[in-house]
């Protein structure tokens, strides 16, 4: 990778480690690691369970503090925020895809699409309009007023996906997306999410079990012992 | 951000839980409420500046106001004492003399004295009526609320049976209770013939501080004669008529009290609950950017919201309680109206913030330092 890529990343991460303390002994998760990944990139990461995919996500998505290393993500250096600064940045530039959806129980398909639009300020007109148009294109507009419980697995997840792009964020982060879907939906699913942030040119990063993923990723990476390995095909 | 849309959704989400705990917040501080406010009425009723002034005249050793007899004629002796500026003999009917939550009070007195002595203004009816007519009767408005008597009906009780000319307001609450009749009325009214007789005195003095000394001078006047008397200053019957009550008040109070801790445990159950099982959502939310006081607020925010329909619905019944249940504490011809009063509104609403606000501030304080990592690998 040269010097114009890495100014051109949209997430860069360099030296980055993380461990746990276990039972008074340090468990190291993630080694020294550097990834560089461009707008409108897709990059997956591929690992057995307990390799630290999560970890990984949760680092870049400013939900966990790493213990050394450096995390600039869509211009921020997330290793200098303070807790709020975190907050506003997981906000405003960053849409999350979860294994189990984590939509808002209590707010309708169309309310929890619009949540992130309404986070961010847009005027009203603008969160409905937006939230519309995603729900179009997840193939849910006759469903906006149900409730999340309601709704199958997979469509709980097109609205998940709908609701991590609506405020346009330069990050989108899946944890497992397909994993709890059955393997037809899940791979629906995937080209949906994969669809829908090439049109926008949004960077993904996804971790997965799967290795489906493979066709689609433009980059696969594996976790072995804490560091990245590049994986060109499933054996 | 659409904070009142998230807490009514939530507490509709559980709308059983939701019920039950503003069920037992509303018994709560209904109970509360009722409790305080009869305590209040009490408070009033011993604080008219009127009592201070009068003194009660009844017969030595009486079982119950029903049983003092006394010769009218005494008030005239009674009035030739210094220091004395009026007396008005009193003829009492009671439909019961213990304690009672449905007394019915009657006096009858000789009309112009008592005018004079009592302030007593009429809020509807005819005054001239009532010195017209010696059946009629004038109702305290605080009976005649309670019961639902009206200007122009007959009220019957036993063997009184009265019209209704006027509905009276007055500078003491417990007289505001009251049905004021002619003396002759009542004295004839009673299985036997009493003409002739009263049963207690109320004797206005110049001077409250030479109530005491009147007092004495009164009992002296009459320890050797037939029907000796015992005179006390009318605080002094208020306050041993309401001992009991007093008692019984202060039990209650307590009693009260034991409501809001009740109230604050059931708060903390449904509170703590509420947070234990939203702990993804809480995950969910933060993820998304709600800072730690947004989800605070979204814990504090819910339990106050049903503190204060817990207290509105609380505040409701005690008031339907008080208005419309007729019923005020009567001891020996006295009585106490429950007084449910802005600030008495305002003590409920309170309570009922008070537990919310205690309940609440360890499960938010919780719920807003939860480990976003943590809260989302939970399923
Ligand atoms: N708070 C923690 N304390 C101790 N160990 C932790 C903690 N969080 C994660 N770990 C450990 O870190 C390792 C990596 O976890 P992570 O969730 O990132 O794995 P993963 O690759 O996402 O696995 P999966 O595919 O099962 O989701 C696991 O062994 C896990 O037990
Ligand atoms: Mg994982």
């Amino acid at each position: 990778m040269t010097a114009g890529d890495e100014a051109a990343a949209v997430i860069s991460l360099r030296g980055l480690c993380k461990s746990y303390e276990e039972g008074g002994r340090r468990r190291t998760i993630l080694e020294e690691v550097d990834l560089d990944v461009a707008p409108g990139e897709l990059v997956a990461l591929l690992g057995r369970s307990g390799s630290g995919k999560s970890t990984l996500l949760n680092l870049v998505g400013g939900m966990d503090r790493p213990d050394r290393g450096s995390i600039v993500a869509a211009g921020r250096d997330l290793v200098r925020l303070d807790e709020a600064a975190l907050a506003t940045y997981r906000r405003e530039r960053v849409g999350f895809v979860f294994q189990f959806f984590n939509l808002i129980p209590t707010l309708t398909v169309l309310e929890n699409v619009r949540l992130k639009a309404e986070l961010v300020g847009l005027p009203v007109a603008e969160q409905n309009e937006r939230a519309r148009a995603l729900l179009a294109e997840v193939g849910l507009e006759d469903r906006e007023g149900a409730w999340p419980d309601r709704l199958s697995g997979g469509e709980q997840q097109r609205v998940a996906i709908a609701a991590a792009l609506v405020h346009d964020p330069e990050i989108v982060l899946a944890d497992e997306p397909t994993g709890n879907l059955d393997l037809d939906t899940g791979r629906r699913v995937m080209e949906l999410l994969d669809r829908l942030c090439r049109a926008r040119g949004k960077c993904l990063l996804l971790a997965t079990h799967s290795a489906e993923v493979m066709g689609v990723a433009d980059r696969v990476l594996g976790i072995e012992h804490g560091r990245l390995v590049p994986r060109e095909a499933e054996p | 951000m659409r904070y009142g849309l998230l807490l009514r959704r939530n507490l509709f989400r559980r709308r059983l839980r939701s019920l039950l705990t503003l069920g037992g917040l509303a018994c709560a501080v209904a109970l509360f409420a009722t409790v305080e406010s009869l305590n209040d009425g009490l408070e009033k009723a011993l604080g008219g500046d009127q009592a201070r002034r009068t003194l009660v005249v009844y017969r030595k050793n009486r079982y119950c106001p029903q049983t003092s007899h006394l010769p009218e004629y005494y008030a005239r002796e009674i009035s030739r004492l210094d220091g004395v500026s009026s007396v008005l003999p009193v003829k009492l009917f009671l439909n019961n003399c213990r304690t009672s939550l449905d007394m019915i009070t009657f006096q009858g007195t000789p009309v112009e004295t008592m005018l004079k002595q009592r302030r007593i203004e009429l809020v509807s009816g005819d005054l001239a009526r009532f010195e017209r007519e010696p059946d009629a009767a004038l109702v305290g408005r605080g009976f005649a609320a309670r019961r639902g008597i009206t200007v122009g009906e007959n009220f019957r009780f036993s063997n009184v049976n009265v019209k209704v000319v006027g509905i009276f307001r007055a500078a003491e609450s417990t007289e505001e209770e009251i049905i004021l009749t002619h003396l002759e009325y009542l004295q004839r009214a009673g299985p036997v013939n009493r003409l002739g007789t009263v049963t207690q005195f109320d004797v206005l003095v110049d001077d409250p501080d030479r109530a005491g000394a009147v007092a004495t001078a009164i009992d002296e006047l009459f320890a050797d004669s037939e029907e000796p008397t015992d005179t006390r200053p009318k605080i002094a019957f208020l306050e041993s008529a309401t001992r009991d009550l007093r008692e019984i008040l202060r039990f209650g109070r307590i009693f009260g009290l034991s409501c809001a801790l009740v109230a604050l445990a059931l708060m903390g159950g449904t509170v703590v609950m509420g947070v234990q099982e939203r702990y993804r959502e809480f995950g969910a939310f933060r993820t998304i950017g709600y800072k730690a006081r947004h989800i605070a607020g979204l814990v504090l925010g819910e339990a106050f919201l049903l503190a204060v329909l817990g207290a509105a619905t609380g505040l409701g019944l005690a008031t339907l309680l008080v208005a419309f249940g007729g019923i005020a504490v009567g001891v020996e011809g006295v009585q106490v109206a429950f007084s449910l009063t802005p600030m008495l509104f305002g003590k409920g609403l309170a309570m009922a913030l008070i537990c919310a606000g205690l309940a609440a501030a360890v499960p938010a304080w919780r719920a807003a330092r939860i480990d976003v990592v943590q809260a989302l690998r939970t399923i």
